[in-house]
């Protein structure tokens, strides 16, 4: 078989990439077919185009592009699996569970405080400093968002308490790790138990046992009016949360500020060596403190989308792992912004199907739950192609 | 010769560090369009005052003046402001950036105030390379250029700061003889320019070829300040060491006889899958000290990795008296009788965290007497390295002192112990006088003789030159994954030099 | 490239003729700092983090703290370890009585109850501690301890309610067994990938704690698997039978009395210190938690050690998981899977503990009394909100982590105080 992809791929020109891309989109196809709309209940179209994906995806590995190489294969495979799931259940069922409108319009809230903290995170990781601590900074921000929220009645003021909490969580991370040239992993896992013990803490103290008012101004939906009739788009786009436009906008900016401005090339250079950027006359620890904080205003930013902006309420340790699927999403992403928004997409998408197979099937959904985790596992264990991390992250700098 | 003016005093200039003092009251001046050089051995104070001259490090005591102005160098920013462009041993560049980013780094043109105008940096970046005569292509990546060129690119940093004192660290330490007469003649036409340069080295010959004047530091102390005219190598030799030195080590011809080690077409490929050992072949006998020289980046450091199970070779055989060891691990090579001394002792030779002792079993820990079934007895370990201490003069602790507390020279006789006294067949040793002062140098050299005229097979590899004609017996070179040439240690550096660039004829390797 | 250059001074080319005295001197004063320091910076740092936690206390509620710690304390039973007094204690398997310094006869005790919990407590961290630890040792950071803990119990509480009828002891070892292999197997995972793609352990450990929690809900859910026979509602397991609950030390088993276990982790405790500094194996696995190229250059296998250090980590807090359901828990939750933290607080312990055998002990006891006495049914609520203070608990262990990862300022500070007194 991989003898017959061979050929194939030596005769299309320049770019085994296109090849891997063609074999990435024709598994998701393989998927399709046995869903909504199409729903085809027999899954020989899918095996086929699946077996497609496979041999493409494995014939451009062999020829070094393992990354995408490995992205086809899975596309592949997944496509199959899902798309013979999906020939097994009844009709009723699948179309419940599947409405693409919703399921996308619900990837895009689930994966936006993940977007966030792998752009705090990517500032972060770029100028060289390790933040295991986005969890506790996307807590904190959950929390002093929604306590900010009410107690001074206004959302645009708690996002901003929100952001400072986050900042100053991330200033003690950033005093341990860089001054004090402590562990900077076991200072960011300091930070996330600091947060789990401060916001419960706080959130006992002040709200006790009824939990957050119902009643907290929230971050506002941008309504798109003119989608409202629009059969697709609509759904999806005509009433997203303030902070999932702001996400969006955030991606492509990132992508500037870090490739395209001195400052990303310095926070770059910290990232890689340090040395190199302290002796052009750069303030390496200047630059770090910078994006570190930046990251934790970010996460924080994330975590106050999801108590004022998606869930509405505050719950002890609320944020279950995100913080460090944003991680893993950063690492996929290869420490670039399009590239970890594309990672968070499928995390939020597989949160999103989670969401509503409750309709599917009672417990199989507690088990579902844990594919995002499992994603990330996989992910991170580099089947799917080795990433290459700035080269200085995670070693302190010391000036002599 | 008119006397020009002073643009560079340093005076008084005292930095310690906990338990050494590094340097202790240097006065230095630096007269306009000279090249003076700073002649010392590891550890004399050379880089330590030239990187309070850049900022990197705050004097104790002293102060430095500019031009007749006594000024502040608090930071490199401050260094660079008052004119001082420094070009560091280890380069200072980011691999993964173009030569034009690492320029411009840190003053970068730009587009409306905001954005980086990588286009004028590429032009700003061509039109000093074509000023200076120094060639590069500024969109090329740092880590697909030669060292050669990345010296280049390092020097144009400074000259892109407008640096007209610039202090040259060891800038040959990674050249060959070729490139080094390259570097000589662009720091002609810097001088010829008006710059002034500073010249750290600790090679004699270099030192008296291109210097007006030396100063020579021993262990932080100004010793002499002379003109260039009428010094000699062994005065200078005496100044920096202060006794008269054997320049070279003193042995007997070598009588070479029984293959021991024998190499044939080896090909190694690296983690990103580039060939660096391309069909590899050699013997080395009983009795004979076999030198590798080459520039770093030729594939000795993989052709080491190879040769000793740190990584699997592509193609080829490695035998050691007779035994095939190529597909072994590492443990089975040392079972197999080759011994390592491995190139930075205190990152891959040693753990300094442990013990001498703990250090010293590290081959042998899994095997009686050290253990038995696994458990593990303490006391054998001490008693081996007792031994080894005192047969070793070990200096700076005991058996239980961390390995860390030594100093470099102890450090490394710690590792030579380890591995001369399992009595190997094979010795290889790799940068094994890296960092060390002469008294370390001296034994190192004297103990790897020893270990020839014992009958054991010695293979050098080493980027020092004059380490590899003063120890071998005979003498490969390698440049780009081949041995490009075999001379006899006889041979000049001037033939040896031409093989380490690739030119010149080849002859068959034994 | 190195950027952390290091001076042309110690450890570089130093001179030989410097002078003995210098040399000798550094080397002395390390020693120094090893032996004393190795004590006095822990303390310092629980020190800290108590007053950094009394702080909060006094801003947040206007307590007083010292109040505040000191119901805590009572909480935890230490009044009833102070009272020392003329008691005996029953040799076991006999009817004689040896004289005792403290009272464990009285079941009515409030501060024995208490104390008896604390050591249950102790128990389970010593045992998760010892888990971090061991992976620190090697150089990797094992955050998976609530997942393995978990996998522990899970097969635990499957086993042990299971098989009824069996003979006590093979049901008891049986499930304690495969227990910990549940929690080496799960560790085992995260070890294997850093030894073939070098997987951070860091990230995969945490998925695979989420793994682990979901996957259990699941189990014990309503409809679940595993869930509980006889009632259908609620997410629970089935108990462990009578035959494989471990036997009590002292007090009184409906009042969940102190269980063997604790034995258990003492003996981990020993086999822990054994097996780093009088085997092979430790010998490895502190060589590559050193310095895994010089490990490598010297010969050993640093990817076997790897999944070995995870695989034996795994295998203490699976450990962890059996004892504590078979010793006092008897049953598992889905919301104890979702709320338990003592994988967490592990961490803390092997921190504060610097990773060696004595220092996990003391540490499990100092956070095992801070667990047990901030909880709701120990800690008067007069006094302080049992809420607040199981928060306060978690503060205070962020604290802990914190400053012990910057032990330097601590050791910092020692120096200068040292060099205040001796020059």
């Amino acid at each position: 078989m991989t003898s017959l992809a061979l050929p194939i791929a030596a005769r299309i020109p320049s770019g085994l990439r296109r090849v891997a891309w063609a074999g990435i989109v024709i598994g998701l196809v393989a998927a399709w077919l046995a869903l909504p709309p199409l729903t085809i209940r027999s899954f020989v179209p899918s095996l086929v185009l699946a077996l497609i994906a496979v041999t493409l995806g494995a014939g451009v590995a062999m020829r070094g592009e393992r990354r995408f190489g490995g992205f086809a294969i899975a596309a592949g495979v997944f496509g199959f699996t899902l798309a013979y799931l999906a020939t097994q259940s009844s009709l009723g069922k699948l179309e419940s569970v599947v409405v693409w409108s919703a399921l996308f319009a619900a990837t895009l809230r689930y994966a936006t405080p993940l977007v966030f903290a792998a752009l705090g995170g990517m500032f972060s990781e770029r100028s060289g400093v390790v933040n295991i601590g986005l969890e506790g900074m996307m807590l904190m921000g959950a929390f002093f968002g929604i306590l900010g929220a009410d107690k001074l009645d206004s959302w645009w003021l708690g996002l901003i308490v929100a952001i400072v909490a986050g900042g100053v969580a991330a200033l003690v991370h950033a005093f341990f790790s860089i001054h004090l040239s402590a562990d900077q992993i076991v200072s960011g896992t300091a930070i996330n138990f600091l947060a789990v013990g401060l916001t419960g803490y706080l959130f006992i103290d002040i709200y006790g046992t009824e939990g957050t008012p119902t009643d907290v101004q929230g971050i506002p939906n941008v309504n798109l009016g003119f989608l409202d009739g629009v059969s697709f788009i609509g759904p999806i786009f005509g009433q997203l949360n303030l902070m999932i436009w702001i996400a969006i906008v955030l991606v492509p900016l990132t992508w500037v500020v870090m490739f395209k401005t001195p400052i990303g090339l310095r926070i770059r250079s910290c990232g890689e060596h340090p040395r190199a950027a302290d002796t052009v006359g750069i303030n390496v620890y200047l630059v770090r403190y910078g994006a570190v904080v930046t990251s934790g205003m970010l996460a924080a930013a994330g975590g106050a989308y999801l108590s004022i902006g998606f869930i509405n309420s505050f719950n002890e340790n609320m944020t279950a792992g995100r913080g460090f699927i944003a991680l893993a999403a950063l690492i996929f992403g290869n420490w670039r912004p399009y590239g970890l928004a594309a990672a968070c997409l499928l995390f939020g998408f597989s949160s999103a199907l989670a969401q509503r197979l409750p309709e599917y099937s009672q417990s199989a959904s507690v088990l579902f739950q844990a594919l995002p985790y499992v994603l990330t596992l996989i992910a991170v264990a580099g089947v799917i192609g080795r990433s290459i991390p700035p080269a200085a992250v995670g070693r302190p700098y010391r000036k002599q | 010769m008119a006397e020009r003016s002073v643009v560079l005093e340093m005076r008084g200039i005292t930095k310690r560090f906990p338990g050494i003092v590094a340097n202790d009251d240097i006065g230095f001046d630096l007269r306009e369009g000279e090249v003076h050089a700073l002649l010392g051995e590891n550890g004399a104070g050379k880089s330590t005052l030239m990187n309070i001259l850049y900022g990197l490090y705050h004097p104790d005591e002293g102060e430095i003046l500019i031009e007749g102005r006594p000024v502040r160098l608090g930071s490199p920013s401050a260094a660079i402001d008052a004119g001082v462009g420094m070009v560091h041993q280890h380069f200072m560049l980011i691999p993964v950036m173009t030569v034009a980013e690492n320029i411009v780094l840190a003053q970068e043109p730009r587009t409306g105030g905001v954005l980086l105008d990588i286009s004028e940096a590429e032009r700003r970046v061509q039109e000093i390379s074509d000023r200076y005569g120094l060639a590069v292509d500024p969109r090329a990546r740092i880590d697909q250029i030669t060292v050669g060129q990345q010296q280049r690119v390092e020097i144009l940093k400074a000259l892109y700061r407008e640096a007209d004192i610039l202090v040259l660290d060891e800038p040959t330490a990674v050249l060959t003889p070729q490139e080094a007469k390259e570097l000589f003649e662009v720091v002609r036409s810097l001088t010829e320019r008006g710059k002034s340069i500073v010249f750290i080295s600790h090679k004699l010959n270099e030192v008296l070829e291109i210097a007006d004047r030396i100063t020579v530091l021993r262990r932080g102390k100004l010793i002499e300040t002379l003109s260039a005219d009428g010094a000699s190598e062994e005065g200078l030799a005496r100044l920096m060491v202060g006794r008269d030195v054997l320049l070279r080590v003193a042995k007997t011809p070598a009588h070479p006889a029984e293959p021991l080690l024998v190499v044939e077409d080896l090909r190694v490929v690296d983690d990103r899958g580039i060939e660096k050992v391309r069909g590899v072949s050699f013997t080395v006998r009983e009795g004979e000290i076999l030198g590798i020289a080459g520039i770093d980046g030729n594939g000795q450091t993989e052709l080491i990795d190879a040769m000793t199970g740190l990584r699997q070779s592509a193609m080829g055989s490695v035998r050691v008296s007779g035994v095939d060891v190529t597909a072994r691990d590492v443990q089975g090579h040392f079972e197999a009788g080759l011994g390592h001394v491995p190139e930075d002792r205190q990152r891959r030779g040693l753990v300094l965290e442990f013990s001498i002792a703990e250090n010293l079993a590290i081959h042998d820990f899994r095997s009686p007497p050290d253990s038995r079934f696994g458990w593990l007895y303490p006391r054998r370990l001490l008693e081996r390295a007792a031994r080894l201490i005192r047969e070793f003069d070990v200096r700076g602790g005991g058996p239980q002192t961390r390995a860390g507390g030594l100093s470099g020279g102890n450090q490394q006789k710690v590792v030579l112990a380890r591995e001369i006294d399992r009595d190997p067949r094979v010795l290889i040793a790799a940068q094994p006088t890296r960092g060390l002062d002469v008294g370390a140098i001296e034994f190192v050299h004297r103990r790897i003789v020893e270990e020839r005229d014992e009958g054991r097979g010695v293979l050098l590899v080493s980027l020092e030159l004059e380490e590899i004609l003063s120890l071998s017996d005979r003498i490969l070179v390698m440049y780009e994954g081949e041995i490009a040439g075999e001379f006899p240690p006889s041979a000049s550096e001037e033939e040896i030099g031409i093989a380490m660039t690739g030119g010149g004829r080849r002859t068959e390797a034994a | 490239m190195n950027e952390i250059a290091k001076p042309s001074a110690p450890g570089g080319g130093d001179p030989s003729g410097l002078g003995p005295e210098v040399r000798q001197s550094f080397v002395e004063r390390y020693a120094i700092a090893q032996r004393t320091e190795g004590i006095l910076a822990p303390v310092l740092t629980t020190v800290l983090a108590f007053f950094v936690g009394g702080l909060v206390v006094l801003v947040t509620t206007g307590k007083n703290p010292l109040t505040t710690y000191r119901a805590i304390f009572e909480g935890a039973g230490w009044s009833w370890f102070f009272e020392i007094g003329n008691h005996r204690i029953g040799l076991p398997w006999s009817d004689a009585s040896v004289w005792f310094p403290w009272n464990v006869n009285d079941v009515e005790s409030l501060a024995a109850v208490n104390f008896q919990q604390t050591l249950i407590a102790t128990t389970t961290l010593i045992l998760t501690g010892l888990a971090v630890a061991f992976a620190f040792r090697c150089g990797m950071f094992n955050i998976g301890g609530q997942g393995q803990y978990f996998s522990g119990a899970i097969f635990a509480v499957w086993i042990g309610s299971s098989f009824e009828g069996m003979n006590p002891l093979l049901h008891i070892l049986l499930a304690v067994v495969v227990a910990a292999l549940a929690g080496a197997a799960l560790a085992g995972i995260a070890g294997l990938l850093k030894a073939t793609v070098g997987a951070h352990e860091v990230i995969t450990t945490i998925m695979l704690n989420w793994i682990v929690i979901w996957t259990g809900s699941f189990l014990f859910s309503v409809g679940g698997p595993l869930q509980n026979d006889t009632q259908e509602s609620v997410p629970f397991s089935n108990d462990v039978v009578e035959g494989a609950k471990l036997p009590i030390l002292w007090g009184d088993p409906l009042l969940q009395g102190l269980h063997i276990g604790l034995f258990v982790a003492v003996g981990a405790l020993v086999t822990y210190w054994v097996l780093l500094n009088r085997t092979t194996l430790g010998y490895g696995v502190k060589a590559v938690g050193f310095n895994p190229d010089a490990a490598r250059y010297g010969g050993i296998n640093v990817a076997r050690n790897y999944f070995l250090a995870m695989a034996i980590s795994g295998t203490f807090a699976g450990l962890a998981g059996a004892i504590d359901i078979l010793g006092w828990q008897f049953r598992l939750s889905t919301g104890d899977m979702l709320n338990s933290q003592v994988g967490f607080i592990g961490i803390a312990v092997a921190l504060l503990g610097r990773n060696t055998a004595v220092g996990v002990f003391f540490s499990a006891l100092l956070f095992g009394s801070l667990v047990t006495g901030t909880s709701t049914r120990n800690l008067d609520p007069e006094i302080f909100q049992p809420e607040l203070a199981s928060n306060l608990t978690l503060l205070i262990q962020g604290l802990v982590v914190l400053f012990v990862g910057a032990d330097i300022v601590i050791l910092w500070l020692l120096r200068r105080a040292r060099r205040g007194v001796l020059a």
